[in-house]
């Protein structure tokens, strides 16, 4: 076998000269066994003259997986352990396998003398001591022993990477590298996680909706919200024209119309969708909830308070209840059938709040003063707050309940964890406000993103994590009031405005494909003229 | 035109007389003493519900100042301006604060 000189121990490889050659053939040595390749990683360290591991170790190895306990422990004293402690927990880890391999053998008498006399004084704690003696009187079916491999890889955790190099370091490495590619990629937004290793990976600008490819005209007047179901397979959309609408999304990403749903005597605010998108409630202002079937368009439910307006709804996750936000600050949770299950009275939500219920269905989030959210556990009657420096005009939850997107007078977003500790994270300016009450949303893959609609008639788009402004997208004739990201397509993205019509984002690759832009209209209602005369 | 913005105070509150959006509360009142040319007007600590117009250089009857001029949320209507600076230290008070016409206001 060849040997390494004692100059070459200490060569680099590489570009940066940051890699030591030794430990770069190891790990490569090491992932070839890893691989199944046994062949291979022996030739390697023979070409190299690059042990993976010390003779030592070597010895050590096959002492465990063939069960020579004491002449293992011996070896382990000598491999160079610098940590009396490592060495003591890998003793006992070694001691405790031949304690239960004597066990398993019927050999009780043997393993009680290992206990007494081997064991014993490498004991934690006397109840670790306790713990072991017990298997000796109780009786078991199972094995009570690991395999040895698997007690190999524990030893091998436990030992520094110095002394054996780990197990999967070099697929380690490689993931890291891939992750911070993904990360460093701004326009990340590819569906398929075929990052290759071939060349690093980084999205064009190309991955991010901004070309209109549909115009849905169904609405008569202002539309001030919209929303993806959780499958992305419908848009709903709510209008000043005291409707909503329901909209399906083809398989070819078309989007047609499926249910106009009229009932309200008020603009409607704000819909909702079932965790099984199978119902939809809408919110008209200061009046009911309704809650639709969303295969059949059929109004199953017309919620109300006689005297108070609802001011916003919202789906328990379960499907079993419907909560709301009253004009009397309270709020108050219904089953379906219309019975008022809870109420909870107080400052709990101001007159224009959103609301919105975690996942678990425990926490409810409302705006409940001027510049705080309430953020209430309903089971363990404990509430968390968000403070504010301005006034606060929506929010909206992230789809894994971890991040509060909170939209400010200013106009500015703020983003918050509300995860543990409550902390803003980032601040996303640019959009314009005066009036109107502006939602925003999370979007794309990974929710990288963040879009705002604007008074100024343009979608806004910010990277999320580097607050960078990366997208205007124009085409609206009024004010964009709400913007909506597919949850399942992260290159769809609806927005709905004061010109009457939602767009249709999607990429410029997709715009070449459609063969001409599709106009959806109502059937039988005007469409043109909603918007004259409309600021 | 969009689903507008308002907030709602509590207590004595002044309204826009067109539209009803609540302006200020009586509370917040800091001075009296001021005339637009429509006649009384009031100086108050904090108003909500009104949208800003470009800053402009005003000569005052106490001096020249930078003012913005504050229109309601509800219906547009000017209901008074704000002090962005004051150019004399005297009115140094006025920066920050803002004026409604009397005559805008219900009651």
């Amino acid at each position: 076998m060849a040997r390494l000189l004692q100059s070459e121990e200490d060569e680099v490889i590489g570009s940066k000269g940051v890699i030591k050659k030794v430990e770069f053939v190891q790990i490569i040595a090491k992932a070839l066994y890893s691989l199944g390749y046994k062949k291979s990683g022996a030739h390697l360290e023979e070409e190299s003259g690059i042990p993976l591991h010390s003779s030592a170790v070597n010895m050590f190895m096959h002492q465990i997986l063939d069960g020579n306990w004491g002449e293992s422990v011996a070896t382990l004293h000598s491999i160079g352990l610098k940590d009396e402690s490592t060495v003591k927990s890998a003793s006992f880890l070694i001691l405790e396998q031949k304690f239960f391999e004597l066990l398993d053998g019927g050999k009780v008498m043997d393993a009680l003398k290992t206990l007494r006399t081997e064991i014993a004084h490498l004991c934690a704690s006397s109840n670790q001591l306790r713990e072991l003696s017990s298997n000796l009187v109780s009786f078991s079916h199972d094995l009570r022993a690991k395999s040895r491999p698997k007690l190999l890889q524990e030893l091998q955790e436990l030992l520094p990477p110095t002394i054996m190099v780990p197990e999967r370091r070099l697929e380690q490495l490689v993931e890291q590298a891939l992750t911070l590619q993904r990360d460093a990629c701004v326009f990340h937004n590819s569906l398929d996680r075929e990052i290759s290793l071939y060349t690093d990976h980084q999205c064009g600008r190309d991955q991010i909706p901004s070309r209109t490819l549909q115009i849905l005209e169904a609405h008569s007047d202002e539309v001030w919200f919209l929303n993806f179901s959780h499958n992305g397979k419908y848009l709903a959309s709510s209008s000043n024209d005291q409707s909503a609408i329901i909209w399906e999304v083809g398989t070819n990403g078309e989007v047609s119309l499926k249910h106009k749903l009229s009932g309200h005597h008020k603009p409607v605010s704000s819909v909702s969708w079932s965790s099984d998108d199978g119902k939809l409630l809408t919110c008209g202002v200061e009046e009911s909830v309704r809650c639709w079937d969303v295969s059949s368009g059929e109004c199953l439910h017309v919620y109300e308070k006689s005297g108070p307006g609802l001011v916003s709804c919202g789906w328990s996750p379960d499907g079993k209840s419907i909560f709301s936000g009253v004009n009397d600050r309270s709020i108050c949770m219904w089953d379906l059938d219309g019975k008022e299950v809870e109420n909870w009275k107080g400052q709990r939500t101001l007159r224009i709040s959103d609301l919105e219920i975690t996942r678990d269905g425990k926490q409810i989030m409302s705006i409940f003063k001027e510049t705080a959210i309430l953020l209430f556990d309903r089971e363990a009657k404990s509430e968390r707050v968000i403070e504010e420096d301005q006034t606060i005009t929506s929010f909206s939850l992230s789809r894994d309940n971890r991040y509060l997107l909170v939209n400010l007078v200013g106009p500015e977003i703020h983003l918050w964890n509300i995860d543990g500790d409550i902390n803003l994270v980032a601040k996303y300016k640019g959009h314009k406000r005066t009036r109107f009450v502006i939602k925003s949303c999370f979007g794309g893959s990974e929710q990288a993103f963040v879009a705002s609609g604007s008074e100024d008639s343009q979608v806004y788009i910010w990277h999320r994590g580097s607050e960078e402004l990366i997208g205007k997208l124009s085409g609206h004739s009024g004010s964009v009031n709400c913007v909506s990201w597919n949850p399942v397509n992260p290159h769809m993205l609806a927005s709905a405005s004061d010109d009457g019509t939602i767009r249709i984002w999607g990429l410029n690759s997709h715009l070449q494909q459609h063969k001409k832009l599709q106009q959806v209209h109502s059937n039988g209602g005007s469409m043109a003229a909603a918007y004259n005369g409309r600021t | 035109m969009g689903r507008i913005f308002t907030l709602d105070l509590e207590g004595n509150v002044y309204s826009c007389k067109y539209c009803h959006t609540h302006l200020a509360l009586f509370e917040d009142i800091l001075s009296k003493r001021f005339l637009c040319k429509h006649g009384e007007a009031y100086l108050f600590d904090k108003v909500v519900n009104v949208m800003v117009g470009e800053k402009e250089e005003r000569n005052m009857l106490t001096g020249m100042h930078t003012v913005v001029d504050i229109f309601c949320v509800g219906c547009g209507s000017i209901v008074g301006w704000k002090y962005e600076a004051a150019h004399e230290e005297s009115q140094q008070y006025k920066v920050g604060k803002f004026i409604l016409e009397r005559w805008q206001l219900l009651p």
